[in-house]
């Protein structure tokens, strides 16, 4: 047990090094949260609808795209120099690679994450200081279940031929229940609605996330056979 | 008579059933007082709902024994299975807005069953682009097993969270009873209509698998 | 017939002739693709 995690977090460290140290990525991934953001600024009307009605919708519209393009490059670093036979042929437990995966693709959502989210404060005047807590605990349980069922398809579609478009097309229905969970509660958080409406929902998300995990870690083997 | 032979036959029984179904749907059952005729299009849209969610179950437990097995054809009749459930989700997701508009006065209603058929029909439709886009057979069928059984254990979750936690709702629902209690005529007549159904599904996935068949022998002959 | 009940029959016969058209459709395209080579 202590070897997986050990070898997972090898394998995470690995991949957040190259990630950081070229930089291209997150910095791709901020950049495109920035954009997504004000795109949603310019593009309504605030007159006619109120931010609090639009606000969760956008920051997790905004989160979603970052989770993709996290998952998206997930895998590819894998592609050059035949690493993932690399990888495979080492004496590496096959979930460790999962788990280290996962790790590294939540770091890297979380700093897209940790930087979206004041910018969305900021750009949309919402207040979420007095719900701070509950709504980091949404964020982070729906970013797990993003990057469970995220990681474990990425493994699949690098293989095939237009990766970057099947991602989206195969992860869809498995982004759109954690999404709605997480809308659910952050609208009724930000419209400060008692805590025990928002606590459903988070358990809900929480279900979500281990059955997800578990599922996704046990399957993961079976997508590097080789 | 090989499978397709059985295949056609079935499909043709189912469709003069159908006609029986229609038949008694029309002459023989009563009209509901509010809604009046068109809510005889329940006949037709509930057994496909239901069809389409067999389908998507069929072909995650397919890909469970799949892993296990290793046989190729539980993997030919995933992909038979996959393609007749999004004929049946089609169904739904016409005969739905159909009712829908002169009932509900609007095409498209978010109603439980409505939402949860798109959501079947993404589901089928993400399966069967992911195996498009996958040459080698045995890696497709892996990768099908991976996607169908993630696919089931998604819809039974969702079924299951309706049910621990009844006070919310998952998508925002017009609050539509989808089975009230029915009178015994209108019961029979769904129960037919559901036999029917499985008759269609099942001779439609025999074919199919046929063609998988000969497609995965021509490949290898 | 009390006039109450709504007259929506010409749904209700557009969704019964939907429903076969899409089910002989598929048959026919299934029928079509096992006899191609």
């Amino acid at each position: 047990m202590r070897e997986l995690w050990r070898q997972a977090w090898t394998i995470a460290r690995k991949d957040l090094t190259l990630e950081f140290r070229s930089r291209t990525a997150i910095v791709s991934a901020l950049v495109f949260t920035a954009l997504v953001l004000t795109v949603f600024n310019f593009g309504r009307d605030p007159t006619a609808v109120s931010t609090l009605d639009l606000a969760p919708s956008i920051l997790w519209v905004t989160f979603t795209f970052a989770a993709m393009l996290a998952l998206n490059r997930a895998f590819q670093l894998e592609l050059e120099n035949q690493a993932l036979e690399g990888l495979l042929i080492s004496p590496l437990d096959r979930r460790s690679l999962y788990w280290g995966k996962l790790l590294a693709n939540l770091a890297f959502v979380v700093v897209v994450e940790a930087v979206g989210l004041p910018l969305f404060v900021l750009f949309f005047n919402v207040a979420v200081g007095h719900v701070l807590l509950p709504l980091l605990a949404v964020i982070a349980l729906a970013t797990v279940g993003f990057v469970a069922v995220g990681t474990l398809f990425s493994a699949m579609v690098v293989r095939t031929r237009f990766a970057e478009l099947l991602l989206p097309v195969v992860l869809f229905p498995f982004l759109l229940l954690p999404l709605t969970y997480a809308v659910q509660a952050t609208a009724r958080l930000l419209a400060g609605r008692p805590l025990s409406e928002v606590v459903g929902w988070l358990r809900l998300l929480a279900a979500y996330d281990i059955v997800f995990v578990a599922v996704a870690s046990w399957l993961f083997p079976y997508t590097v056979e080789e | 008579m090989t499978i397709a032979q059985k295949g056609r036959w079935l499909v043709i029984t189912g469709l003069v059933l159908l006609g029986g179904v229609y038949v008694r749907a029309l002459a023989f059952t009563p009209v509901e007082r509010f809604q009046g005729p068109a809510q005889k299009i329940f006949y037709v849209h509930v057994p496909s709902a239901v069809t389409t969610e067999l389908a998507v179950i069929l072909l995650g437990l397919a890909g469970v024994f799949y892993l296990f097995l290793r046989d190729p054809r539980l993997d030919r009749f995933a992909e038979s299975s996959a393609e007749v459930g999004t004929v049946f989700a089609g169904i739904v997701l016409t005969t739905g807005p159909i009712w829908g508009k002169p009932i509900w006065g609007t095409w498209w209603t978010w109603d439980a069953r409505l939402t949860s058929t798109l959501f079947l029909f993404f589901l089928l439709m993400g399966y069967q682009v992911l195996r498009g886009a996958i040459t080698d057979e045995g890696l497709r069928a892996r990768y099908s097993a991976v996607l169908g059984i993630c696919a089931v254990v998604l819809v039974g979750f969702i079924h299951l969270s309706v049910y621990l936690f009844p006070t919310l709702h998952p998508q925002p629902i017009v609050l539509k009873p989808s089975k009230p209690s029915l009178p015994p005529e209108m019961l029979l007549t769904l129960l037919l209509s559901f036999g029917v159904f499985l008759l269609l599904y099942t001779g439609f996935v025999m074919q199919r698998y046929a063609i998988a068949t000969r497609r995965a022998e021509a490949f290898h002959g | 017939m009390d006039s109450g009940v709504p007259q929506n029959a010409g749904y209700l016969i557009a969704a019964y002739i939907l429903v076969p058209t899409i089910l002989i459709a598929y048959a026919a395209s299934l029928y079509r693709r096992s006899r191609r080579p």
